[in-house]
């Protein structure tokens, strides 16, 4: 008698579960026909491209974040010159998470990272062809300090024994590639050190600098710039051409190409893409449209040769 | 591939190589005697290798920037920086643009050296370099101006206002007005050698694309033989349209229609989307979970509960998870056309479960206040469960429905961290208001995530508002008549059913709290 009461009760949560995949299953359904509906109507051109690929095209583009200012002007020009193309709200991330959106399924026609090191990781996920790959553009690690500060720093070691200097910001260095070339460069000052696991992941050793100077948090380079330019760091490391991206801070020295590895920017067309030679078009456009050229080298990026 | 510019800047003869020889030389022994001191001390002088003039500046980079607050007042700038206009001078400066980096690169496989880029063949184009400065002005220019540039006071003059233009383009990066030690030239020579370099000025290497060169003799990267470089052209200053900022409300009109606008829209749609969403699922769950069994309602309530407890960030990575393409399930459903992953859907369903439990559980607690056995005496009556639920059960706990709604409303306009793991950063797509303060503030435009915050704190002062002003108008009207003649006449009906003055006066202040 006991039995069958538990049973019958056990029934009955089954049943109500039951009910409730149900419904959470048809809200789904809900929401996705909603999406399809919306997409079309709000974000025609990314629905109808892929039919139509020969009237319009929308290429979704992923590139690190230092490019966040650069790149709306070059694609703005490539629109102008091809008005059949346009883009898609570009995603700027720091380099390690793009390629872990890639990975998780979002879906892009163009990468650009930091560093050789995230396109290889992108690469071996299958995430880029690798035959489009192409080195695009090279970069200055520097130190940056608010633009009305006074800190003067003539050598890298001075981050560490000048007592003026009481916070540095780099980016998080498994996700930021900015974050990887300081850490690279802090090692070579004999700041600090890191170890390297076997997928390339550093981990930085506490010492005294670390410990009480370091702040190796930052999500993509643009939060390092913006530490520094909000006061909440005193220096930075980022690139040369974040001093230009952003208003209210400064170069104060540029770190010797030597220090770190070469600050290579390698572009490619992704796995994902509906529109291979559009997506490979642009990269070309990038690379050799002499107003292009112009708008990069005025945000500091060198185009690689 | 060097050939080409070996036979432009070397057709002056063999003696050239000679002396380029015995200037790296010199150079090399400047820079190794002295390392700290100015790596461009004597020796490198400037040659021109075109057969113009090449002068060294009687101004330095000191007279220029300790005269510039003098000067500011006496220029008019645009707000681009592209163009200055001064008082009593006789030329203004237009088509301003500074070059920070530039390329190495070969153009159709021809090398030229590093080159920056100038806007037309009449550009005054400047190259400032480790110690020097270059600058080279066309002698057409020269001739249409009726410019000396050997004179010190245009010096002096074009050099304030290269350095006004300077500044604002600079974005914080070197400006040459700054550099000690630095000793300034002015040419009207197409090609200079300079030590090792040898820069030329204004080359066209493609139809109406002109450049400024640095080669690098024993090099294949001229990069080291400028710092950045700038370029402009002379213009009539009554010809010469110089747009200045605004101000006052002309600024503020111009920030509003340059404004972006999507995120409130984003914003809105999603949230009016997943409260209504969430406005009927709440309701069923909260139905469900109190006729069900002890035991089943702990389940239900945890299961309905947790993402409330949860940190947003896990809420997300659970969805994507779920809906991505890394686990079998999200494998499964993207192959069943269910592939949401940073779309606007996947706003909409990160802002229903973390809004969701909200209403589930304001609607719940006040199911459970209400007295079961009115409950009991509608199913007496022969009414129908779903009949006691649309007829009895909502109209008496409707306040409470109006405050879970309004929950989720507010908790789904602030989603943010299960919005930006789920959903992504698209603008016009999934980046709704917290989301656009966020990256607003990251990219330096802190007037916009002002704007945006100010646009937060007004819409939920208006929540907050309506909120208030719904109350107590439910309040006064319940105290004024019963709200809800059905109710009323039910609790007739049931009290008629009871014997004792003691269980009718319980009652009707069980209901007339439920109402409350």
């Amino acid at each position: 008698m006991n039995k069958t009461a538990s049973r019958s009760k056990f029934s009955k949560i089954i049943a109500v579960c039951a009910i409730m995949a149900l419904v959470g299953v048809f809200a789904l359904a809900g929401c996705s026909s909603q999406s399809s509906s919306s997409d079309s109507s709000s974000n025609s051109a990314s629905t109808t491209s892929e039919s139509s690929s020969t009237e319009s095209t929308t290429l979704q583009v992923f590139a690190a974040n230092s490019l966040e200012k650069a790149l709306p002007e070059v694609e703005a020009l490539y629109t102008q010159q091809h008005p059949e193309v346009t883009f898609s709200d570009t995603q700027y991330k720091a380099s390690g998470d793009l390629v872990s959106q890639l990975q998780a399924g979002a879906s892009a026609d163009v990468l650009i990272t930091a560093s050789s090191s995230t396109m290889d990781k992108a690469d071996t996920n299958g995430s880029i062809d690798e035959s489009t790959r192409t080195n695009m553009f090279n970069n200055d690690l520097v130190v940056a300090a608010a633009e009305n500060s006074n800190f003067n720093v003539s050598n890298l070691t001075d981050l560490g024994t000048d007592s003026t200097i009481t916070s540095v910001a780099i980016g998080e260095p498994n996700t930021v590639p900015a974050g990887k070339y300081a850490a690279q460069a802090l090692q070579s000052a004999g700041l600090l050190d890191f170890t390297t696991a076997d997928d390339g992941n550093i981990t930085i050793q506490d010492n005294d600098f670390v410990t009480n100077k370091l702040n190796a948090g930052a999500d993509k380079v643009g939060t390092v710039a913006s530490y520094v330019r909000e006061g909440q760091c005193d220096v930075g490391l980022v690139y040369s051409s974040d001093i230009y991206r952003y208003d209210g801070i400064k170069n104060i020295y540029t770190i010797p190409a030597d220090m770190h590895k070469p600050i290579v920017y390698p572009g490619a067309v992704c796995t994902s893409t509906s529109n291979a030679d559009v997506a490979n078009d642009f990269l070309n456009f990038c690379l050799n449209d002499p107003d292009a050229q112009r708008i990069f080298s005025e945000y500091g990026f060198e185009l690689a040769s | 591939m060097r050939t080409f510019w070996r036979e432009k800047a070397y057709e002056t003869g063999g003696m050239m190589r000679g002396l380029r020889v015995a200037f790296a030389l010199v150079a090399c022994v400047i820079l190794i005697v002295s390392y700290a001191k100015p790596a461009w001390a004597a020796g490198s002088t400037p040659r021109d290798s075109r057969g113009g003039n090449i002068e060294q500046a009687a101004v330095t980079t000191q007279d220029v920037s300790s005269s510039r607050d003098g000067f500011a007042g006496n220029s008019t700038i645009s707000e681009s920086g592209d163009a200055i206009v001064v008082n009593g001078t006789d030329y203004a400066i237009n088509s301003f643009s500074r070059s920070n980096k530039d390329t190495n690169r070969t153009y159709n496989d021809v090398y030229y050296g590093y080159r920056y880029p100038v806007e037309s063949a009449n550009c005054f184009s400047v190259v400032v370099a480790q110690g020097y400065m270059l600058v080279y002005i066309p002698s057409s220019v020269i001739d249409q101006f009726g410019i000396d540039i050997n004179d010190a006071s245009f010096q002096q003059t074009f050099l304030s206002m290269l350095d006004a233009v300077d500044r604002q383009a600079s974005r914080g990066g070197t400006m040459f007005a700054d550099l000690q030690d630095e000793t300034i030239y002015f040419t009207d020579s197409s090609q200079v050698v300079v030590g090792d370099y040898t820069y030329s000025f204004n080359v066209e290497i493609e139809d109406g694309h002109y450049y400024t060169t640095v080669v690098q003799s024993g090099s294949e990267d001229g990069s080291s033989g400028g710092l950045y470089a700038e370029s402009g052209e002379l213009s009539v200053p009554a010809e010469t349209v110089v747009n200045t900022r605004a101000t006052g409300l002309a600024a503020l009109q111009q920030f509003l229609s340059n404004l972006d606008w999507s995120p409130l829209w984003v914003s809105l749609r999603t949230t009016f989307v997943a409260t209504a969403v969430i406005f009927f699922l709440g309701l069923i769950a909260a139905w469900l979970t109190i006729r069900v069994s002890d035991k089943a309602k702990g389940v239900l309530d945890t299961l309905f509960t947790i993402p409330m407890v949860l940190p947003p960030t896990v809420c997300g990575f659970l969805l994507l998870l779920f809906f991505g393409k890394s686990t079998a399930i999200g494998r499964w459903l993207i192959a069943h056309g269910i592939d949401i992953v940073f779309t606007w859907p996947a706003a909409v369903i990160a802002c229903i479960v973390v809004g969701f439990p909200l209403m589930y559980r304001t609607i719940r607690g006040a199911f459970e206040n209400i007295d079961s056995s009115m409950l009991d005496a509608a199913r007496t009556l022969g009414w129908s469960e779903s009949h006691i639920f649309r007829k009895l059960m909502i109209p008496l706990v409707w306040p409470s429905i109006a405050a879970g709604t309004v929950l989720a409303f507010a908790r789904a306009m602030g989603e943010f961290g299960a919005t930006l793991f789920f959903a992504g950063n698209y603008v016009g797509v999934t980046q709704t208001i917290p989301i656009a303060i966020y990256f607003d503030w990251m990219a330096g435009q802190t007037d916009v995530a002002i704007f945006w915050v100010v646009v937060v704190i007004l819409i939920s002062f208006l929540v907050i508002l309506l909120i208030n002003v719904y109350s107590s108008r439910t309040q006064r009207y319940m105290k004024v008549n019963a709200r809800d003649r059905k109710v009323e006449r039910f609790i007739a009906h049931y009290d008629e059913g009871q014997d004792g003055q003691d269980s009718q006066k319980d009652n009707s202040e069980t209901a007339g709290e439920a109402l409350s």
